[in-house]
Protein backbone atom coordinates (compact mmCIF):
# COMPACT_ATOMS: atom_id res chain seq x y z
CA UNK A 1 0.00 0.00 0.00
CA UNK A 2 2.51 2.58 -1.16
CA UNK A 3 -0.04 5.39 -1.20
CA UNK A 4 -0.15 5.48 2.58
CA UNK A 5 3.57 6.06 3.20
CA UNK A 6 4.81 9.48 4.09
CA UNK A 7 7.82 10.57 2.02
CA UNK A 8 9.69 13.78 1.21
CA UNK A 9 7.36 14.09 -1.77
CA UNK A 10 4.09 14.24 0.17
CA UNK A 11 4.96 15.81 3.53
CA UNK A 12 5.79 19.41 4.59
CA UNK A 13 6.38 20.65 8.14
CA UNK A 14 5.69 24.08 9.66
CA UNK A 15 3.97 25.46 6.60
CA UNK A 16 2.85 29.10 6.82
CA UNK A 17 -0.81 29.64 5.97
CA UNK A 18 -2.74 32.88 6.41
CA UNK A 19 -6.17 31.23 6.74
CA UNK A 20 -8.03 27.95 6.19
CA UNK A 21 -8.31 28.47 2.44
CA UNK A 22 -4.60 29.07 2.13
CA UNK A 23 -3.94 25.96 4.26
CA UNK A 24 -6.13 23.86 1.93
CA UNK A 25 -4.30 25.19 -1.13
CA UNK A 26 -0.89 24.43 0.37
CA UNK A 27 -1.94 20.96 1.47
CA UNK A 28 -3.55 20.05 -1.87
CA UNK A 29 -0.51 21.49 -3.73
CA UNK A 30 1.42 18.39 -2.64
CA UNK A 31 -1.21 16.13 -4.23
CA UNK A 32 -1.00 18.17 -7.42
CA UNK A 33 2.81 18.07 -7.44
CA UNK A 34 2.63 14.28 -7.31
CA UNK A 35 0.16 14.05 -10.18
CA UNK A 36 -2.72 12.81 -8.00
CA UNK A 37 -5.13 15.69 -8.74
CA UNK A 38 -5.52 18.38 -11.36
CA UNK A 39 -5.38 22.17 -10.95
CA UNK A 40 -9.09 22.47 -10.07
CA UNK A 41 -9.14 20.13 -7.06
CA UNK A 42 -8.08 22.65 -4.39
CA UNK A 43 -10.70 25.20 -5.45
CA UNK A 44 -13.36 22.46 -5.46
CA UNK A 45 -12.43 21.53 -1.88
CA UNK A 46 -12.73 25.20 -0.84
CA UNK A 47 -16.08 25.50 -2.65
CA UNK A 48 -17.40 22.38 -0.90
CA UNK A 49 -16.42 23.72 2.52
CA UNK A 50 -18.12 27.04 1.74
CA UNK A 51 -21.26 25.19 0.66
CA UNK A 52 -21.47 22.52 3.39
CA UNK A 53 -19.52 23.91 6.31
CA UNK A 54 -16.27 22.54 7.69
CA UNK A 55 -17.03 18.84 7.24
CA UNK A 56 -13.36 18.21 6.51
CA UNK A 57 -12.46 19.04 10.14
CA UNK A 58 -12.60 15.46 11.35
CA UNK A 59 -11.58 16.04 14.96
CA UNK A 60 -10.05 18.89 16.96
CA UNK A 61 -6.70 19.80 15.34
CA UNK A 62 -7.05 17.91 12.08
CA UNK A 63 -8.63 18.61 8.70
CA UNK A 64 -8.74 16.17 5.81
CA UNK A 65 -9.20 18.23 2.62
CA UNK A 66 -10.82 16.15 -0.13
CA UNK A 67 -13.66 16.33 -2.62
CA UNK A 68 -15.50 14.08 -5.08
CA UNK A 69 -13.46 12.11 -7.66
CA UNK A 70 -15.11 14.01 -10.53
CA UNK A 71 -13.82 17.31 -9.10
CA UNK A 72 -10.28 16.68 -10.30
CA UNK A 73 -8.92 13.49 -8.71
CA UNK A 74 -6.59 11.52 -10.99
CA UNK A 75 -5.17 8.80 -8.70
CA UNK A 76 -5.56 7.66 -5.10
CA UNK A 77 -3.07 9.25 -2.73
CA UNK A 78 -2.45 11.52 0.25
CA UNK A 79 -0.30 14.32 1.66
CA UNK A 80 0.39 15.67 5.13
CA UNK A 81 1.30 19.18 6.24
CA UNK A 82 1.73 20.67 9.68
CA UNK A 83 1.12 24.41 10.15
CA UNK A 84 3.44 26.91 11.76
CA UNK A 85 0.39 28.69 13.15
CA UNK A 86 -3.00 26.98 13.42
CA UNK A 87 -5.97 28.12 11.30
CA UNK A 88 -9.66 28.33 12.18
CA UNK A 89 -12.45 26.99 9.97
CA UNK A 90 -15.67 29.02 10.10
CA UNK A 91 -17.58 28.18 13.27
CA UNK A 92 -15.45 25.33 14.62
CA UNK A 93 -13.85 26.21 17.89
CA UNK A 94 -10.80 23.98 17.67
CA UNK A 95 -7.84 25.30 15.66
CA UNK A 96 -6.45 23.03 12.93
CA UNK A 97 -2.74 22.24 13.04
CA UNK A 98 -2.46 19.19 10.81
CA UNK A 99 -3.92 18.72 7.32
CA UNK A 100 -4.03 15.34 5.60
CA UNK A 101 -5.32 15.84 2.06
CA UNK A 102 -6.29 12.92 -0.07
CA UNK A 103 -7.69 12.06 -3.47
CA UNK A 104 -10.10 9.23 -4.20
CA UNK A 105 -11.20 7.76 -7.51
CA UNK A 106 -14.24 5.90 -6.20
CA UNK A 107 -15.90 5.35 -2.82
CA UNK A 108 -13.73 2.38 -1.73
CA UNK A 109 -10.17 2.37 -3.10
CA UNK A 110 -8.86 4.90 -0.56
CA UNK A 111 -9.95 2.68 2.35
CA UNK A 112 -6.40 2.33 3.68
CA UNK A 113 -5.93 6.10 3.75
CA UNK A 114 -9.09 6.52 5.82
CA UNK A 115 -8.00 3.70 8.12
CA UNK A 116 -4.71 5.40 8.89
CA UNK A 117 -6.44 8.76 9.44
CA UNK A 118 -8.94 7.16 11.86
CA UNK A 119 -6.15 5.44 13.76
CA UNK A 120 -4.17 8.68 14.05
CA UNK A 121 -7.26 10.41 15.47
CA UNK A 122 -8.37 7.56 17.75
CA UNK A 123 -4.86 7.15 19.19
CA UNK A 124 -4.71 10.90 19.87
CA UNK A 125 -1.57 11.48 17.80
CA UNK A 126 -2.56 14.88 16.33
CA UNK A 127 -0.75 17.00 18.90
CA UNK A 128 2.40 14.93 18.58
CA UNK A 129 2.30 15.11 14.79
CA UNK A 130 1.82 18.87 14.91
CA UNK A 131 5.11 19.20 16.81
CA UNK A 132 7.17 16.87 14.62
CA UNK A 133 9.88 18.32 12.38
CA UNK A 134 11.28 15.30 10.63
CA UNK A 135 10.01 12.63 8.29
CA UNK A 136 11.84 9.99 10.30
CA UNK A 137 10.00 10.96 13.48
CA UNK A 138 6.67 11.09 11.63
CA UNK A 139 7.03 7.61 10.16
CA UNK A 140 8.36 6.32 13.46
CA UNK A 141 5.24 7.63 15.24
CA UNK A 142 2.88 6.29 12.56
CA UNK A 143 4.67 3.00 11.90
CA UNK A 144 2.79 1.18 14.62
CA UNK A 145 -0.46 2.50 13.18
CA UNK A 146 -0.21 1.13 9.64
CA UNK A 147 -3.31 -0.90 8.77
CA UNK B 1 -31.17 -5.91 8.48
CA UNK B 2 -30.90 -2.47 10.04
CA UNK B 3 -29.38 -0.07 7.55
CA UNK B 4 -27.25 2.84 8.72
CA UNK B 5 -26.01 5.51 6.34
CA UNK B 6 -23.18 7.87 7.32
CA UNK B 7 -23.20 11.16 5.44
CA UNK B 8 -20.74 14.01 4.80
CA UNK B 9 -20.10 16.65 2.14
CA UNK B 10 -18.23 14.49 -0.35
CA UNK B 11 -19.20 11.06 0.95
CA UNK B 12 -15.62 9.85 0.89
CA UNK B 13 -13.60 10.98 3.88
CA UNK B 14 -15.38 12.15 6.98
CA UNK B 15 -18.33 9.82 6.39
CA UNK B 16 -16.06 6.86 5.66
CA UNK B 17 -14.01 7.55 8.80
CA UNK B 18 -17.19 7.95 10.85
CA UNK B 19 -18.51 4.67 9.43
CA UNK B 20 -15.43 2.89 10.82
CA UNK B 21 -16.01 4.32 14.27
CA UNK B 22 -19.71 3.39 14.09
CA UNK B 23 -18.75 -0.15 13.03
CA UNK B 24 -16.49 -0.51 16.00
CA UNK B 25 -19.17 0.82 18.39
CA UNK B 26 -21.72 -1.63 16.97
CA UNK B 27 -19.24 -4.46 17.42
CA UNK B 28 -18.72 -3.44 21.04
CA UNK B 29 -22.43 -3.42 21.81
CA UNK B 30 -23.16 -6.53 19.71
CA UNK B 31 -25.52 -5.07 17.12
CA UNK B 32 -25.40 -6.15 13.47
CA UNK B 33 -26.19 -3.57 10.83
CA UNK B 34 -25.61 -2.86 7.18
CA UNK B 35 -23.42 0.25 6.96
CA UNK B 36 -22.62 2.57 4.09
CA UNK B 37 -21.40 6.12 3.48
CA UNK B 38 -22.50 8.76 0.98
CA UNK B 39 -22.52 12.45 0.15
CA UNK B 40 -25.34 14.69 1.28
CA UNK B 41 -26.69 15.25 -2.24
CA UNK B 42 -27.48 11.55 -2.70
CA UNK B 43 -28.37 10.83 0.95
CA UNK B 44 -31.97 12.02 0.67
CA UNK B 45 -32.74 9.44 -2.01
CA UNK B 46 -31.12 6.52 -0.19
CA UNK B 47 -33.10 4.02 1.84
CA UNK B 48 -31.80 3.76 5.42
CA UNK B 49 -33.21 3.29 8.91
CA UNK B 50 -30.75 5.64 10.54
CA UNK B 51 -28.66 8.47 9.10
CA UNK B 52 -25.59 9.67 10.99
CA UNK B 53 -23.93 12.95 10.02
CA UNK B 54 -22.01 15.96 11.31
CA UNK B 55 -23.64 18.83 13.24
CA UNK B 56 -22.88 21.20 10.37
CA UNK B 57 -25.37 19.30 8.17
CA UNK B 58 -28.29 19.46 10.60
CA UNK B 59 -30.03 22.43 8.96
CA UNK B 60 -29.69 20.92 5.48
CA UNK B 61 -31.25 17.64 6.62
CA UNK B 62 -34.16 19.43 8.22
CA UNK B 63 -35.02 20.89 4.84
CA UNK B 64 -35.33 17.38 3.36
CA UNK B 65 -37.94 16.30 5.95
CA UNK B 66 -36.77 12.67 5.99
CA UNK B 67 -38.67 9.82 7.68
CA UNK B 68 -35.65 8.01 9.19
CA UNK B 69 -33.93 8.64 12.51
CA UNK B 70 -31.23 11.30 12.24
CA UNK B 71 -28.19 11.52 14.49
CA UNK B 72 -25.84 14.52 14.38
CA UNK B 73 -22.34 14.35 15.82
CA UNK B 74 -19.99 17.06 17.04
CA UNK B 75 -17.05 14.72 16.55
CA UNK B 76 -17.37 12.19 13.76
CA UNK B 77 -14.85 9.68 15.07
CA UNK B 78 -15.62 10.01 18.79
CA UNK B 79 -16.82 6.54 19.82
CA UNK B 80 -18.13 7.77 23.16
CA UNK B 81 -20.37 10.35 21.49
CA UNK B 82 -21.46 7.84 18.82
CA UNK B 83 -22.44 5.27 21.45
CA UNK B 84 -24.23 7.89 23.59
CA UNK B 85 -26.40 9.04 20.68
CA UNK B 86 -26.83 5.74 18.85
CA UNK B 87 -27.83 3.46 21.75
CA UNK B 88 -31.16 5.22 22.53
CA UNK B 89 -32.13 5.07 18.83
CA UNK B 90 -31.25 1.38 18.60
CA UNK B 91 -33.25 0.68 21.76
CA UNK B 92 -36.26 2.54 20.39
CA UNK B 93 -36.02 0.46 17.23
CA UNK B 94 -35.81 -2.77 19.21
CA UNK B 95 -32.38 -3.52 17.80
CA UNK B 96 -30.79 -3.50 21.24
Amino acid sequence: MKEIYFTEENVAFNVEAIDWEDAIYKSVALLKKNGLVNEHYAQEVVNNVKEYGPYIVLAPGIAIPHTRPENGALKVGMSLITLKRPVYFNDTSAPVKVLISFSATDSEKHLNIIKIIVKIVEKGLIDQISQINSLFDLNDLIRGEQP
Amino acid sequence: MLKILVVCGAGLGSSFACQMSVESVLQDIGVEADLDHSDIASAAGTRADIIISGKNFESQFQRYDLPMDLIFLDRLVDKTEIEEKLVPVLKAKGAL
